[in-house]
């Protein structure tokens, strides 16, 4: 859904700076020099990562690395709202930006198109990182909060993007989905994990030392072996056993106890500390990142920047994330434990008190977060309500979409704004049809029980979504919703009027009102703020370029297809399906004037962009118009596969409009042509071999592709398509290719899809 | 329609895990803790497992288990000796989470 407001206007979410900081090393950590070295490593492997359970020093060791190095760092903390790959990839950019002005700036708009496929933003930064020219690692920290498949996808498409110059380092507490196995046989992952991050008796040894404990020798192998090696364990045991009297004995009764490591030693550090440094911690543990502000917020105190520097200096379980004292975080491990002291009406109201100082500072997601860990509903959808047209142009509809599912049901019937909103995003996402019914349903109730609160913005919202869903196969409910919606507009959603204008010019062209769909395309694409509702103003281009060549005008036809595909370009909204039509109009204009080969590029790139897991309206579509491009070229066995393919799924759709008319056409071109093919008589009856050749003729395959894969020379390739002309009386390649199909000669099973 | 799971994590846990899994009782003896209970369905599992891996703790073991003893009848505690067991019963595992 566009809104009034222009991007220059808003903008939209901000950066979440914390998350781009890299934490600060903290003195006391041991350099790990073996560990820097496996790091540093054959210096040829684009992506390493750091694989172990909490504790074990994966984050710690990433900083020191990236310390050591002289190029340039850009890090990322990821967090479970990165499930949104806009989120996460618009951070990214932003680090890219930071690189250089400029280096980000494609992959930053490519974000704000809502909708589209986050792989082109991917390749836009990489083409940025290649642009900036030096080396750079991205550290990725706590890759198992993602579990987004859109997430995960995009990261896993970055590692097989990036470029000779950058370094892609990941730490995860498990292995992600990101096709680990497939990378390592390759040979393009290096792997760190919990064995060789485990302390090592040298460097428990060093660390002791370096502590000031006069431990023994056999203290300090007793301690190795109770704690395995374990990272968080020998940092917390150096924490207690300094302020010792007889740390020996210490580790004795430690190594002699049954305790899990973690607890016992959380409650020996904790034990030491001041009451009040107690009750500090305890109560800030829940707090994600925090600021000395948020805390004395939160605790209704006024020194927690005192209290701040302190603990950071004395220990390692408050991280610093920047150098001037103002953001930090606890390890995450310590936070966790900490909290279990909270009793269960505690945590909630600190929360509460977060959300309310974060909502001060206009850091919305933080305030949605925390209010929502709080289980307070009515504040999310406060914020949301306040705040969803930043989402929206910022392209975080998974974000918004995931929120308004948490809400209950009763909130969303109360804020109508919320469902229609989501319903539009999951619909822009494509969705299950069900998901988008569901809220389109909540949407409906809203309309219905509270009628004062519902506007034509909701109105033309709701009835745009529901045209959209054309693609799941009810034409003419499309074009009922589609009037709708530009009723709706036009009585006081102005700024939804070319997405309204475009959803039905759309219903039309399916349902085979071919100038009426002219006719509303047209007074789309001739609005003035067309060009900021760039879906609707694209889908309208194509439409006009799809009507135009069917209407045998192919000028005009090509006109529209290529300003259509130009600004798709433009805009980076080349990659998806709103440019498909475009490129199926240009398809059938370059077929009516004699460009065959170019006609079935466009119509192929046409049909690859409407590709999806669901059977569509606009797929069906797309496949009958490569179809018939191909049964211009002779290209049966093709054409019968598409045209097939298309039939299948049309039989699926309730209404199907002009489908079957159009795919019945199809379907009597490809008969009159193998018709025409088959009436001229066979001379002789190719041989096994020549048929062989003739399969990767009809493949699509070159003269070399075919002696290679048959290892036979090029003139033994050469010598049997000759035969093959004369034998089926054909004087070029298609006719031939046509003619045996025609006379039954290539096995249909063998024949390319 | 949920399954009774007992996992088992290496070490003892002491008292400040009670509330760490809710609705599931914490016993925790010769060098290991058995936090066993009723697991609605496998996302409820899996967010047992995470939080296992967000303590730092070790999963030793993990296997369905019969159901449990029966659920303590309608009368009020003290009623009888065995209604009182079965009370206490109950007492502990809220104790523990």
């Amino acid at each position: 859904m566009s809104s009034r407001t222009t991007e220059r206007d808003s903008p939209g979410l901000r950066v979440i700076e914390p998350k781009l900081m890299p934490p600060r090393v903290h003195p006391g950590t041991l350099r790990r020099a073996r560990l820097l070295e496996m790091l540093d490593g054959d210096g040829v492997t684009g992506f390493t990562v750091l694989s172990a359970t909490v504790g074990y020093g994966k984050t710690t060791l990433a900083r020191s690395w990236c310390t050591e190095r002289p190029e340039r760092v850009i890090w990322l903390t990821l967090d479970a709202a990165d499930d949104d790959p806009v989120r996460l990839w618009t951070h990214l950019a932003t680090g890219v930006e930071r690189l250089g002005e400029g280096l980000g700036s494609a992959a930053l708009s490519c974000l704000r198109v809502r909708g589209a496929p986050v792989e082109t933003a991917v390749d836009e930064l990489m083409n940025g990182l290649v642009a900036y020219g030096r080396a750079v690692t991205i550290v990725l920290d706590d890759l198992h909060a993602l579990k987004s498949e859109a997430s995960l996808r995009s990261i896993g498409h970055a590692i097989e993007r990036l470029p000779a110059n950058a370094r892609l380092l990941a730490s995860t507490r498990s292995d992600p989905a990101i096709g680990l196995p497939r990378l390592r046989a390759r040979r393009a992952l290096a792997e760190v994990r919990a064995r060789e991050l485990a302390f090592t008796v040298d460097e428990a040894s060093e660390l002791v030392a370096r502590e000031g404990i006069p431990l023994s020798a056999e203290s300090v192998e007793l301690l190795l072996e109770r704690t395995e090696g374990w990272p968080a364990g020998l940092y917390l045991a150096a924490l207690w056993l300094r302020d010792l009297d007889d740390p020996d004995r210490g580790v004795r009764a430690f190594a002699g106890s049954a305790r899990h490591v973690g607890d016992y030693l959380t409650d020996e550090v904790l034990a030491a500390l001041a009451p009040e440094t107690r009750e500090f911690l305890l109560r800030t543990s829940v707090l994600g990142r925090f600021t000395p502000q948020l805390c004395d917020a939160v605790l209704g105190r006024e020194d927690s920047a005192a209290v701040l520097a302190e603990l950071a200096r004395s220990n390692m379980f408050l991280v610093a994330l920047d150098a001037r004292g103002e953001w930090y975080r606890y390890h995450h491990l310590f936070g966790e434990v900490l909290q279990l002291g909270l009793g269960p009406e505690a945590a909630p109201e600190l929360r509460r008190r977060a959300a309310a100082w974060c909502r001060s500072q206009d850091m919305v997601e933080d305030a949605i977060e925390y209010s929502a860990a709080a289980r307070d509903a009515e504040t999310v959808g406060e914020l949301l309500v306040t705040h969803h047209l930043e989402f929206i142009q910022s392209g975080r509809m998974l974000q918004l979409l995931g929120w308004v599912r948490w809400l209950p049901f009763e909130l969303l019937v109360e804020y109508p704004v919320l469902p229609t909103s989501a319903a539009a995003a999951a619909a822009l996402l494509a969705r299950p049809e069900l998901e988008v019914q569901r809220l389109l349903a909540v949407a409906e109730r809203a309309r219905r029980e509270r009628p004062r609160a519902w506007s034509p913005y909701l109105e033309a919202g709701v009835e745009v979504t529901h045209a959209q869903m054309i693609e799941h196969g009810d034409v003419g409910a499309a074009a009922r919703h589609g009037r709708r919606a530009v009723a709706a507009a036009r009585a006081g959603a102005d700024a939804l009027t070319v997405g309204a204008l475009a959803s039905l010019a759309q219903a039309l062209f399916f349902a085979g009102e071919l100038d009426e769909s002219r006719r509303i395309a047209v007074q789309a694409v001739e609005r003035p703020d067309a060009p900021e509702a760039v879906n609707g103003y694209l889908v309208s281009l194509g439409l006009l370029a799809l009507v135009d060549a069917e209407r045998e005008r192919a000028e005009s036809a090509e006109a529209w297809g290529r300003q259509a595909i130009g600004l798709a370009r433009q805009r980076f909204q080349a990659n998806w399906w709103v440019a498909s039509m475009a490129h199926l109009g240009l398809a059938l204009a370059c077929a009516a004037t004699g460009r065959l080969d170019e006609a079935e590029r466009e119509a192929a790139r046409g049909e690859q962009l409407r590709r999806s897991p669901q059977p569509t309206v606009g797929h069906a579509h797309a496949l009958l118009i490569l179809a018939q491009v191909r049964v211009a070229r002779s290209r049966l066995a093709r054409a019968a596969h598409d045209l097939q393919h298309a039939q299948r799924m049309i039989a699926e759709f309730p209404d199907p409009g002009r489908l079957p008319g159009t795919a019945a056409a199809v379907e009597h071109s490809l008969a009159a042509a193998r018709a025409h093919v088959s009436h001229r008589e066979v001379i002789e009856d190719p041989t096994p071999a020549e048929l062989a050749v003739l399969r990767g003729l009809a493949a699509g395959l070159s003269r070399r592709e075919i002696g290679e894969q048959l290892y036979i020379s090029l003139n033994t390739v050469k010598s049997h398509t000759r035969e093959l002309y004369r034998k089926l009386g054909a004087t070029s390649q298609a006719e031939a290719v046509a003619r045996a199909e025609a006379l039954g000669l290539l096995d249909r099973s063998q024949s390319p899809g | 329609m949920s399954q009774r799971y007992r996992l088992v994590v290496r070490g003892e846990l002491g008292a400040r895990y009670a509330s760490a899994f809710e609705g599931m009782t914490i016993c925790a003896h010769d060098g290991i803790t058995e936090i066993t209970g009723a697991v609605i369905d496998a996302a409820h599992l899996h967010s047992l497992l995470e939080r296992i891996a967000s303590l730092g703790l070790v999963l030793n073991s993990l296997a369905a288990v019969a159901p449990g003893p029966p659920k303590p009848p309608a009368s009020p505690p003290g009623r009888d000796p065995a209604s009182r067991e079965r009370t206490r019963a109950t007492d502990i595992r809220r104790r523990s989470g």
